[in-house]
């Protein structure tokens, strides 16, 4: 039976238990504060990655949020491209800065050293070798709206690069194919943009124009054992589930290779084709973009010719 | 049932609470730069206020309708009262200069709510529960990081916090008071006037209306509760809104229409919860229950948890009532309804997505009022431990359990939407989590002396999520100087700022674009958290 007594006398304790929260969040916010890394602990970790620092070494940060604080330091020895790859071809090692022991890779790494609350570690990766990037190529390309009245070319051009903002989706770079000036978004070329997962991605934006191919065009492209390509929308148009389908086609010597059919919500989506029978040769490569309407479809492509069988 | 009179110490202790937190705010006002919001109702403050001097001087051309379309036509989505009040602050600035910078003429009027509201705290919490745990209440809600961040604000959420408890407060007398009811309806007038949160007032007010009749009906009471205060607020409430709003003087029913329509069929904003950028329903039911966690210090949740249950015999349900029981109006269940309500409208799966706390800081005068009863019930129940003949272990006590809210609020100063409480791991751990990081682009003016001291010669700034007259306020307040101005594109822009929030990451890879470069000169970061980064046009 309960004895009334013993449960009054327990309540009378309460306050030690409404006390010692109060300890816990009184003691717990200097003690998460103390945990934040210094400035010059930054500096000591990235002094540390960039001695030892390869042109063909990768910087990610871990969590992601302290991505900006990695780039603040370690920028410079960063491009466009290395910070928003869609894979790891091309790239020889993995530097790794991060706090709060998060990390992206679950393997041991070859190399590790903390700065107070910053941790660096460094694995050699086994990947792809690039042999031709198709987005860093994109000035080297012949660019065509295919039309009923035929053929009309978009001319490389300065132009201007207005806005940025939230909603307005990718940046155009300053000089870029450029197919109708009456519809600014009618541009190919390179640029960052942000994937269904908010991600950079480093892709050549190729908006369709409608049915009629958007065209680019690649002559003497080196062959490997594959061809490898990615595509998405912007976030803005990925997130919102319409029902409006881009083809992304790609024609080696004006045959169709490969197809990505990319519908809303399917996120950065893979491409590979097997070139294996084109290893060691050179080759014509058209890339097209289509949507039954043109509307949003704000898409945007990578690819590159690889050799190797090393992880992603 | 008598309620007891405050008498004139808790008055004096009540107005000392509110003078003592409205100089508070104005000492720390400077450090923060107006948020997107505010700045359109400065904007909108402006026009009013040019509207009034109109009136002042020129009634019947001040009254024609397109005077009145002209003035009221910006931001029409909001009802006027405090949009006016800022309009006044803004009036008496510019005829006396009595405030020490443009912004704070704005936001004043929305201070003085905040003051307001802990005197009203402290005195509804005196008359039910006595002075300690009012003090108790009182102070708490003052501490809550999140309120001591929106009582500086020249918006709505803190003023309709206090009309909700003003109106709440004079319902609940008038159910024994019938003079009350005209307040009742008064104030429930300015609650309409100042935000859409008080349409829930009158369905809460009945079921806790119908609750107490049942109750007095039950324990077979003849001095029943009167129901004077409905009519009074049918008639005064939209009385005062449309008084106070020359925007629906004409085409009253479709711009009162086109008012509700915006309201409940909002637009939904991308928020991150828990890793996921949410920018369609549903929203997850857990948002306000888990934002309210991480961002009230626990101990005050811990003690409205107790005040609950220490109250739960006041709590139980009409049916329960005996004939001869005693009864009266039911404050609890009251606070209870108020509390309650916002969170659970937030909840509801078809409710746009919004994900600020400030979207149910109605609630949290009565989380606070709870709060004062948990302390209350601890100390009483601590009567053997705590040195019961003593006054000064209950000080104490409660000076124990209000220091993590003013450890916690200290802190939060500038950040305060960027604030999580050591129960989400503090600011990094909520980074961890995926909770948002920020909102209305307020943190840039944590930059202003950096921005200074960077573009000595002046220069052009692409300001991301801050207004052009946020930006232009800060200006206004030589806290940044006219030579450094905004950009309208950002590859023009000397010096380009990205708020951090993951939807905004396509607007860091748009700076990296602009100025081919993925290094920020700066990235103003907040217990280790990136809030803003500037990247520099180095080319």
């Amino acid at each position: 039976m309960e004895d009334p007594g013993r449960k009054s006398s327990l309540a009378a304790w309460v306050w030690v238990l409404v006390a010692a929260v109060a300890v816990f969040e009184l003691v717990a916010h200097p003690v998460i504060r103390a945990g934040v890394p210094s400035g010059d602990l930054w500096e000591d970790a990235a002094a540390f990655v960039r001695e030892r620092f390869e042109p063909t070494d990768r910087i990610v940060a871990a969590p992601r949020w302290v991505d900006p604080i990695v780039r603040s330091y370690l920028g410079d020895l960063l491009s466009a491209r290395s910070a928003s790859v869609s894979d790891l071809a091309g790239v020889g090692r993995v530097w790794e800065v991060g706090v709060r022991g998060a990390t992206r890779r679950s393997e041991s790494p070859a190399l590790e050293e903390s700065f107070g609350g910053v941790r660096v570690r460094m694995w050699p990766v086994v990947t792809d070798e690039l042999l031709f990037d198709f987005v860093e190529e994109i000035d080297r390309a012949e660019v065509d709206l295919f039309t009923e009245e035929g053929i009309q070319l978009c001319p490389w051009m300065q132009a201007k690069v207005r806005g940025g903002g939230l909603g307005h989706g990718p940046l155009p770079p300053p000089q870029r194919f450029v197919c109708d000036p009456a519809r600014p978004w009618l541009w190919v070329g390179a640029t960052v943009m942000a994937d269904l997962d908010l991600e950079p991605r480093r892709c050549v934006w190729q908006h369709p124009a409608g049915r009629e191919p958007v065209r680019a065009t690649f002559r003497d492209v080196p062959f490997g054992d594959k061809l490898v390509a990615h595509g998405g929308l912007d976030y803005n148009n990925e997130r919102t589930a319409g029902n409006i389908a881009v083809r992304l086609r790609i024609f080696i010597d004006d045959r169709l290779a490969g197809e990505m059919r990319h519908q809303d919500r399917d996120g950065w989506s893979r491409l590979e084709i097997d070139t294996t029978r084109l290893n060691g040769t050179t080759h014509q490569v058209r890339i097209e973009t289509t949507a039954a309407k043109s509307h949003a479809r704000t898409f945007c492509w990578s690819a590159s010719t690889r050799r190797g069988q090393g992880e992603r | 049932m008598t309620i007891p009179k405050l008498t004139t110490s808790d008055q004096l202790i009540g107005a000392a609470l509110c003078v003592g937190y409205v100089m508070v705010l104005v000492w720390t006002a400077p450090d923060l730069t107006m948020s997107r919001d505010e700045s359109f109702y400065a904007h909108a403050a402006k026009d009013y206020g040019a509207w009034v001097a109109e009136l002042l001087n020129n009634p019947a051309s001040a009254l024609s309708r397109e005077h009145i379309d002209r003035a009221w036509d910006y931001n029409w989505e909001h009802p006027a009262w405090m949009k006016l009040t800022f309009a006044w602050g803004w009036l008496v600035h510019q005829k006396l200069g009595v405030f020490s910078s443009e912004s704070l003429a704005f936001r004043f009027p929305g201070m003085l709510t905040a003051g307001l509201l802990l005197w009203l705290i402290y005195a509804w919490g005196a008359v039910t529960m006595g002075r300690r745990g009012a003090l108790f209440a009182a102070l708490a809600f003052a501490m809550l990081p999140r309120v001591f961040y929106h009582s500086h604000l020249a918006a709505f959420d803190v003023p309709i916090a206090f009309f909700t408890t003003l109106t709440a407060y004079a319902y609940w007398r008038a159910l024994s008071d019938r003079r009350w009811a005209l307040f009742a309806g008064l104030f429930f007038g300015f609650a309409l006037a100042t935000k859409h949160n008080s349409w829930m007032l009158p369905g809460i007010f009945l079921i806790h209306y119908l609750w107490v009749r049942r109750q007095y009906a039950l324990a077979d009471r003849l001095d029943r509760p009167t129901v004077s205060w409905l009519p009074s607020m049918l008639v005064l409430g939209p009385i005062v809104l449309i008084a106070t709003w020359p925007w629906v003087w004409h085409h009253t029913s479709s711009r009162l229409l086109a008012y509700a329509q915006f309201h409940l069929r909002h637009v939904h904003y991308t928020y991150e919860y828990l890793g996921v950028s949410y920018f369609e329903p549903p929203f997850p039911i857990s948002v306000p229950f888990v934002m309210t966690l991480f961002t009230v210090p626990l101990t005050i949740v811990v003690l409205a948890l107790i005040g609950l249950v220490y109250r739960r015999a006041v709590l139980a349900p009409p049916w329960k009532t005996k004939r001869g029981n005693a009864t009266d109006t039911k404050a609890d269940v009251l606070w209870l309804g108020c509390l309650a309500a916002p969170l659970l409208a937030i909840a509801l799966p078809s409710s746009p997505v919004f994900g600020g706390t400030k979207h149910w800081i109605t609630a949290y005068p009565f989380l606070a009022l709870f709060a004062g009863w948990g302390f209350v019930a601890v100390v009483g129940l601590a009567t053997h431990t705590l040195s019961a003949q003593r006054r000064w272990p209950a000080w104490a006590f409660a000076a124990l359990c209000l220091a993590p809210g003013l450890a916690q609020t200290a802190h939060s100063h500038p950040f305060g939407l960027s604030h999580y409480t050591p129960i989400a791991g503090g600011v990094p751990g909520a980074a961890d989590l995926g909770m948002n990081r920020q909102f209305w682009g307020f943190t840039t003016g944590s930059l202003a002396d950096w921005l200074v001291e960077t573009l000595p010669d002046g220069g052009t700034v692409w300001t991301c999520d801050t207004t052009w007259g946020a930006w232009k306020m800060m200006q206004a307040d030589q806290r940044l100087p006219s030579n450094i101005r905004p950009a309208r594109s950002m590859a023009q822009a000397d010096l380009v700022l990205v708020h951090h929030e993951p939807h905004f990451n396509e607007v860091d890879f748009q700076a990296w674009m602009a100025f081919d470069d993925v290094q920020p000169m700066y990235v103003l970061t907040y217990d280790g958290v990136p809030i803003i980064s500037v990247y520099q046009d180095r080319r």
